[in-house]
């Protein structure tokens, strides 16, 4: 693990706040192209942060998308807005990725306020749900359900968990879905529809799998230090890390029960958040829900509860808003759908709004959040970011 | 001259049979007239591959240096099938591969020119493999008498299990069966000229001939394995030659099908299964032509015990229960967006992979000892870089299924694609490397983790309208009767 070189503590904590956010309405935006969902998110996160000028007050953009079609130019052109612009891709820890490289360079002193954007449009494609992937000879089947549903069998032969545990994620997540104004699918669901939705790739049914959507979601950063000048309740990074581990199709030792990319990305992040019993000092999470067993294993990768427990925690709803613990207060992936490179950034929009008492109906009723968490998960999955956030510096 | 005859045998046979009633729509009976179908991943290529590494099993292939592919139903013009087999069953180096088609003799045509090759000192060992997947236009007759298959001959001159004495041959040219350049369906002229004056004219000649050649009567032979185009017509050429029902090989009427280039040289494998040292075997096959051979017998047959043949996988059986499937399995279907031509796959990238796809070789790390699939430079445990020695698993390693999805999304023509990540299993039961796999001839409740598997070599897609080949993953045990495709 990389140690910081500088006297000020490990990695990015406290050395850069979030002080604006804004997401656009997620879902098929037929008639809504890039360049207005990046408007939309961005002109939102200007007003969060009292930025008035944006030409004076941004100092570079940092960017992330999948599917682009042209690039960076696609951020500059829209906005109208020629700093220094990189764009960053991760799978679908883009988001926060681009997120990531937006602190960095902030803590490294090389600007003081950044925009960043994360966005996707695959609702341009002309497909339904993801395209298969033919690259080349052997690498088949390849669909992202079926890539993430690896684990399935083994998790449930050995911890006794069912498709049931599965369809109640998908319950919350529609149920909290139904509670943000953003978000794409507003419906309830019950387990029993949940379990007997169209398979897509055992043991995900349809309403396991995350939707394809059209989003953005924008943050304005900038140094911790100078992050009043913009508002009084900055939220402030406490850590953002990046992880990644073996492709789990190959990887010789893998025991099918974790995305071991996760345990990597949690590991680092809780030494540089200075976090010890993750499952106590994390008050609410927005974690990468892109199949409900994703966000099952990421309860437990984690650190949130012991490996193996999740069925009893998911029965007791533990996760649900209500819950001691509360997972994806905005429906997640499952009701915002997943742009991929806008979705890490949809995550940290929605704990900037927890953090700072904002999420009207989605605010927990057990607990008050002080911290929080995002995590995203993409690849094989081989890659996946962490974020920690926290209202106090 | 180097004595020379057939040391092994192999065959295969497509676990996916089409009910002859599916056919005409009704609902299949157990029971109910059949034929073998080479289904969506499958071609001559694949069968081929299937009956060549059934023939090569506990065999040391180093020394075969010429592999002969047999067929009239490649995919290509130009391009040749026997170096794509060869590669899969990890024949490479000094090979010569060759391609005999074009005619229904071409099976045995190439056993004999194998023979000769041996003979003359030209070739140390042979293997031939003869394949055909022919169809005939749906609902057509032709399509309830043809089927698929394939036969494998290893020829030699060590250890040989049945010696080839004498041939004869009879040439003749008439327009009865083709089919033409781009042609999917066979052709014929009518029924009983095609038959009378073609098929049962030339054989009956070539095998006087051959009796006359040899001084041999009917009498004389244990078995007779006959090409014939259907079952009437070939008690025709019996009684035409003076041999009895008994002396009949099954010719598989009901249960395959005409195998084209490949019927004569399944029979003569079928005969073999059941035959003694000092049986004497008659042979014929057709097609602008005739030609018969006698095989005789040896001692050495008994000497192999584990073959793969007729007898192993015409029980292995699957059947179709709706005759849409079969015409999605064999792309007789009109879809909204056909495959884009020449789209998809790089041949570059294919060439710089052929040895990992084509014969699923991965490598195993001089340092630490750990086998790695697909390869790399760098090893995913030790992290030491480029010390690794080739290893071939495709041919000499079974494998257990780790876990498992069944993937709706995937396009396939019997969704759902049960897709697995399988552990190679080595010779010495020690684990080898992980492989991401497509689980074929079997559905989505055949499956378990642990269950044991071995590896097939299949088409796996049709990306650029080319086929492109890869292994895939079947269970080791048996499955028999019931299973629907």
């Amino acid at each position: 693990m990389s140690k910081s070189i500088n006297n000020q503590g490990y990695g990015l904590k406290d050395k850069v706040a979030i002080v604006g956010v804004g997401r656009c309405k997620f879902g098929e935006n037929w008639n809504r192209s890039e360049e207005d969902m990046i408007v939309d998110a961005t002109y939102l996160a200007y007003q969060d942060a009292g930025i008035e000028d944006p030409r004076k007050q941004i100092d570079a953009i940092y960017c992330g998308s999948l599917y682009s079609k042209n690039g960076p130019v696609e951020v500059s052109e829209s906005l109208k807005l020629y700093k220094p612009i990189t764009m960053v891709l991760n799978y679908c820890a883009t988001g926060t990725e681009a997120f990531r490289a937006g602190c960095m360079a902030i803590a490294a002193g090389v600007y003081e306020t950044v925009l960043v954007v994360g966005y996707d449009k695959p609702k341009d494609r002309g497909v339904s749900g993801p395209s298969v992937n033919i690259r080349d000879v052997r690498n088949l089947p390849a669909t992202p359900a079926g890539w993430f549903a690896v684990c399935a069998q083994p998790y449930f032969e050995k911890f006794g968990a069912s498709r049931e545990h599965l369809a109640k994620i998908a319950v919350k997540n529609h149920h909290n879905g139904t509670l943000a104004p953003e978000s794409f699918l507003k419906k309830e669901i019950t387990v029993e529809e949940a379990l007997n939705g169209r398979m897509i790739s055992w043991p995900f049914g349809l309403y396991d799998c995350a939707a394809q959507s059209d989003g953005c979601a924008v943050a304005v950063i900038t140094r911790a230090d100078k992050a009043k000048n913009f508002r009084s309740d900055p939220v402030y990074v406490k850590a953002v890390a990046s992880g990644s581990a073996a492709d789990p199709n190959t990887d010789p030792d893998f025991d099918f029960l974790r995305w071991k990319a996760t345990e990597n990305a949690a590991a680092e992040a809780y030494k540089m958040a200075g976090i010890k019993n993750p499952g106590k000092e994390i008050h609410v999470a927005q974690v990468h829900d892109c199949f409900t067993l994703t966000e099952l294993l990421t309860y437990e990768d984690l650190g949130f509860i012991p490996k193996g427990s999740a069925k009893e925690y998911i029965d007791s709803g533990y996760f649900e808003l209500t819950g001691e613990l509360p997972v994806n207060t905005d429906g997640g992936l499952k009701t915002f759908g997943h742009p991929t490179g806008a979705s890490g950034v949809r995550m940290i929009v929605e704990n900037v709004l927890q953090l700072q008492g904002r999420a009207d109906k989605r605010t927990p009723t057990k607990v008050r959040p002080a911290i929080a968490l995002s995590h995203n998960i993409g690849g094989f999955p081989t890659g996946c970011a962490v974020a920690i956030l926290g209202i106090e510096r | 001259m180097n004595k020379a005859g057939i040391e092994n045998y192999g065959a295969y046979i497509p676990i996916t049979r089409l009910p002859l009633s599916v056919i005409s729509g009704k609902a299949p009976k157990e029971g109910d007239p059949e034929k073998a179908v080479a289904w969506s991943d499958e071609d001559c290529v694949t069968m081929a591959v299937s009956a060549g590494m059934n023939c090569l099993r506990g065999i040391d292939s180093s020394r075969i240096d010429m592999v002969i592919l047999a067929t009239t139903t490649l995919a290509f013009s130009e391009k040749q099938g026997a170096s794509i087999v060869a590669k899969a069953l990890d024949l490479t180096g000094d090979v010569k591969t060759i391609d005999v088609s074009g005619s229904l003799r071409s099976g045995m045509l190439a056993i004999q020119q194998g023979i000769d090759a041996v003979k003359a000192g030209s070739a140390r060992k042979v293997l031939v493999l003869a394949s055909d997947c022919r169809m005939g236009a749906p609902k057509s007759g032709i399509e309830s008498s043809v089927g698929d298959g394939a036969a494998a001959l290893l020829i030699g001159s060590d250890n040989v299990i049945a010696e080839l004495t004498a041939t004869a041959s009879q040439a003749n040219e008439m327009m009865d069966i083709w089919r033409r350049q781009g042609d999917q369906f066979v052709h014929t002229w009518e029924d009983r000229f095609i038959n009378d004056h073609g098929y049962i004219e030339n054989t009956i000649a070539a095998i006087t001939t051959l009796y006359s050649k040899t001084g041999t009567t009917a009498k004389d032979f244990t078995k007779a394995c006959l090409y014939a185009t259907d079952a009437r017509n070939l008690g025709s050429v019996m009684k035409g030659v003076g041999l009895k029902t008994e002396q009949m090989q099954d010719a598989l009427f009901g249960k395959v099908g005409n195998t084209g280039a490949a019927f004569a040289p399944m029979l003569l494998v079928a005969a073999l299964e059941n035959a003694k040292a000092g049986d004497t075997l008659l042979v014929a096959s057709y097609g602008d032509g005739a030609d018969a051979q006698i095989f005789s017998v040896k001692d050495q047959l008994k000497n192999k015990s584990d073959r793969r043949a007729i007898k192993f996988h015409l029980p292995r059986r699957r059947t179709v229960d709706n005759y849409n499937k079969y015409l999605n399995a064999r792309d007789l279907t009109v879809t909204e967006y056909p495959a884009a031509d020449d789209q998809g796959i790089s041949a570059t990238v294919q060439y710089r992979n052929r040895d990992e796809n084509l014969s699923l070789q991965g490598h195993i790390c001089g340092n630490c000892g750990t086998h790695q699939y697909p390869k790399g430079r760098v090893c995913v445990r030790c992290g030491s870089k480029d010390e690794w020695a080739n290893y071939t698993y495709a041919n000499h390693s079974t494998g257990r299924v780790l876990t498992y999805t069944f993937d709706a999304f995937y396009p396939s023509p019997e969704p759902p694609t049960v897709a697995t990540i399988v552990e190679v299993v080595l010779a010495d039961g020690k684990a080898g490397p992980r492989m991401h796999m497509q689980f074929a001839d079997a559905s989505a409740r055949d499956m378990k983790t642990n269950l044991p598997v071995e590896f097939v070599f299949r088409r796996i897609h049709r990306a650029g309208r080319r086929p492109n080949y890869y292994w895939k993953c079947i269970p080791m045990q048996t499955i028999t009767t019931g299973g629907a495709a």
